[in-house]
């Protein structure tokens, strides 16, 4: 193959600068830390703890929700690696990045249920969309942040990066808003608040998306 | 093909401001990048085109590579992407047509007689598909670089690259068979 074009080259050299290198996925990972410390703090500072707090114990309630935002910020070391062209995941490696914050999820919802079993009698759907709506939106601007910094590197399958980041903003969300929660009855909890997760990644797929279509046109 | 840690030193070098690193990158990644357009595409023309757009993307992407990793998989991963785009590109797109026998040339008015203006529908027929693309929306239905790219899911400059890329192609074929 003959060398490269005059144009070709006249073309990159005419967008041509030194450029800082992307830093690992983790120190990236590091500026979303702040934002997922308010996530969890919000609901408990605002509304107080879930009343059945001293029931859970401490492992139960503050315990479970440091798992899930440490197993969110994992999930979106994971998704900022994806972003970058070459490191992406296989097809297992990305079932298990999805399914195992999920088992996670369902272990904790099963683990308050046995230890703190709270009905949700009345207003099933009303106290559902609160939980659905609330937990969804303290995650949203995680998830857009995070879709920023995915933006930056190059994502070569960005649907799947934003839904990462998704789920892990979705898991820090829910793991302040279980601190409030009232309702540990687990078709509340598997519905409204897994519901915002997927919800949650549903937006990040969306929006890392659209943030590269853009950014690739411009 | 030079080992990859040469290739390494070469994309820090261009990383961090000696442009004329991306000429011996260009000569080591671009037929690896080529064989394995080839073996997608099919298509020789079309392999060469869409090496051009991925040392495009590699450029634009060049503050994500990480010398700590191999270099070929980085690029060879831009490379499939930019496969992706086009074949996405090219399902998206009905309203271009393979056909151009019927499509009217504005041909220069002293030379419009048939038989050139067969030629030269001939002579695109020939031009590589996206280059084809390239050049029948901008010259013919008078599409704008910006909107040709958008429509393509492309950046602009290498819009004009296809564009140009093909109009030089189109000149070859039509200057090969005056001469003929």
């Amino acid at each position: 193959m003959s060398g490269m074009s005059q144009e070709l080259r006249a073309r990159l050299a005419a967008d041509y600068g030194p450029v800082r290198t992307l830093p690992s996925p983790w120190a990236r990972a590091l500026w979303l830390l702040p934002f997922a410390v308010m996530a969890v703090a919000t609901a408990p500072l605002v509304f107080d703890l879930r009343p059945d707090a001293s029931r859970l114990g401490w492992m139960g309630l503050w315990g479970a929700s440091s798992l899930q935002v440490l197993i969110g910020l994992a999930v979106m070391v994971a998704a900022l690696r994806e972003a970058v062209p070459g490191r992406g995941w296989n097809h297992a490696a990305i079932a298990l990045w999805i399914g195992l914050p999920l088992v996670v999820v369902m272990a904790v919802t099963l683990n308050s249920w046995v230890v703190s079993p709270a009905l949700l009698r009345r207003g099933w759907w009303m106290v559902g969309l609160a939980c659905f709506a609330s937990s969804a939106a303290s995650g949203l601007p995680i998830v857009a942040l995070a879709s920023v910094l995915a933006a930056r590197a190059y994502p070569t399958r960005p649907a799947l990066a934003g839904a990462l980041l998704g789920l892990g903003s979705g898991l820090m969300a829910d793991a302040g808003w279980r601190l409030f929660c009232h309702f540990s009855e687990p078709a509340h909890v598997l519905s409204a608040h897994v519901g915002a997760v997927l919800m949650s990644m549903l937006i990040g797929a969306l929006l890392a998306s659209a943030i590269c279509r853009a950014q690739r046109r411009s | 093909m030079a080992d990859d840690q040469r290739l390494r030193d070469l994309m820090v070098e261009y990383q961090s401001g000696r442009f004329d690193a991306v000429d011996e990158l260009y000569a080591s990644l671009a037929p690896v990048l080529r064989r394995f357009l080839l073996s997608h595409a099919r298509d020789a023309a079309q392999a060469d085109d869409l090496v051009q757009e991925t040392f495009l993307q590699i450029h634009r992407a060049r503050h994500t590579f990480n010398p700590a990793f191999a270099l070929t998989p980085w690029a060879i991963a831009i490379a499939r992407h930019v496969w992706l785009m086009h074949r996405r590109t090219a399902w998206r797109r009905p309203w271009v047509t393979d056909d151009v026998s019927e499509m009217e040339l504005p041909v220069r008015a002293e030379a419009a007689s048939f038989v050139e203006r067969t030629e030269v529908r001939r002579a695109l027929g020939k031009v590589t598909e996206p280059r084809r693309d390239a050049i029948i929306q901008h010259h013919l239905l008078g599409f704008s670089f910006k909107e040709i790219a958008d429509r393509a899911g492309i950046a602009e400059t290498a819009a004009k690259l296809r564009s140009s890329r093909g109009m030089a192609q189109l000149r070859a074929l039509l200057k090969a068979k005056g001469r003929a």
